[in-house]
């Protein structure tokens, strides 16, 4: 009797421990039927940041860091960050093989409030650029231009410019806005040109 | 029942710690210029994604519900471009394309 009181408690405990592994299966793959491949995803998680240049902290705005993640699912990353590991982090990726998507330039534009101008407190560019590239110039809204600091940077073997830049509040005050980030070479020619697209 | 206590905890905590959830709110073949989306208002949603299989210039935000200002704003032609925002605010993600994008591209929250 008493053996088999212990068999039907044996019992519960196994049904109870398969029925939450059950739903937890259940709720874990609810959450990796997304729009992002698992390998990107888990690649993202994993893959160590190594930091290619800096936003100095500027009027009680925090220093930020520009770093590159290079991924084991074939996507090189450039993330505007606090550090290396934060979690708040702001960028995106393209293919490790074709990292500028057939431009000379890859670059995010990150900012806090807005959309509208007079609404925006903090905007910043980052960005990678291809080793031909020598100069990388912001066009303002009125015709004035920023020269953004370049800086090498040397991922897996393969050589990079790196940067980032923070706008000027009073830029900002005074509504001049970025309205393109241009690519210059060695010979001070034109050789890529992005519209930022700003608060648009 | 000690040991039917004990299965339900372990339940509890299996369940507890695979709670965060993943929304994927626009998913589509075609993305003309102007084409958004968003979730609906939460102050859970911290993350907020845009996976596409070719470039094209987009951005993706948090958009609050008290002065609908943006937050962690973030526009690149990336093919994948994310951006956190770790503020318990009542919030939604929200995603746009800013020029027509001719390929499938898909816009994911996390919260």
């Amino acid at each position: 009797m008493l053996n088999q009181k212990k068999g039907w408690r044996w019992l519960v405990l196994v049904i109870g421990v398969v029925a939450a592994g059950v739903v937890a299966s259940a709720v874990v793959a609810a959450r990796h039927d997304d729009g992002i491949p698992a390998d990107l995803e888990a690649a993202l998680h994993d893959d160590p940041l190594v930091q290619v240049a800096g936003i100095p902290a500027e009027n009680g705005l925090e220093r930020r860091g520009v770093f590159v993640q290079r991924t084991s699912a074939g996507f090189t990353c450039v993330w505007d960050a606090p550090s290396a590991t934060s979690l708040a982090k702001q960028g995106g990726c393209n293919r490790t093989g074709d990292p500028f998507a057939g431009r000379e330039l890859f670059v995010s534009l990150a900012y806090d409030g807005g959309p509208a101008v007079a609404g925006i407190k903090d905007a910043r560019l980052i960005g990678l650029a291809a080793p031909k590239v020598e100069d990388v110039q912001v066009l303002m809204s009125d015709g004035t231009r920023r020269v953004v600091r370049l800086r090498k940077a040397f991922i897996a073997g393969d050589e990079y410019r790196a940067f980032g830049y923070r706008f000027k509040r009073a830029d900002l005050r005074k509504d001049v806005t970025p309205k393109a980030v241009i690519a210059l070479d060695t010979k001070g020619e034109e050789i890529d040109r992005q519209a930022t697209g700003f608060a648009g | 029942m000690k040991r039917l206590t004990l299965v339900l905890l372990l339940a509890l905590v299996f369940c507890t710690s695979a709670w965060g959830a993943t929304t994927t709110y626009a998913g589509y073949q075609y993305w003309p210029a102007g084409q958004g989306a968003s979730t609906s208002f939460s102050p859970s949603w911290f993350r907020n994604t845009f996976y596409k299989t070719a470039t094209f210039d987009t951005t993706i935000t948090f958009i609050d519900n008290v002065s609908y200002s943006w937050h962690a704003t973030v526009r690149s032609s990336g093919t994948y471009v994310e951006t956190y925002w770790l503020s318990s605010q009542t919030k939604k993600a929200h995603c746009r394309a800013n020029t027509t994008g001719q390929s499938w591209a898909a816009c994911t929250a996390y919260s």
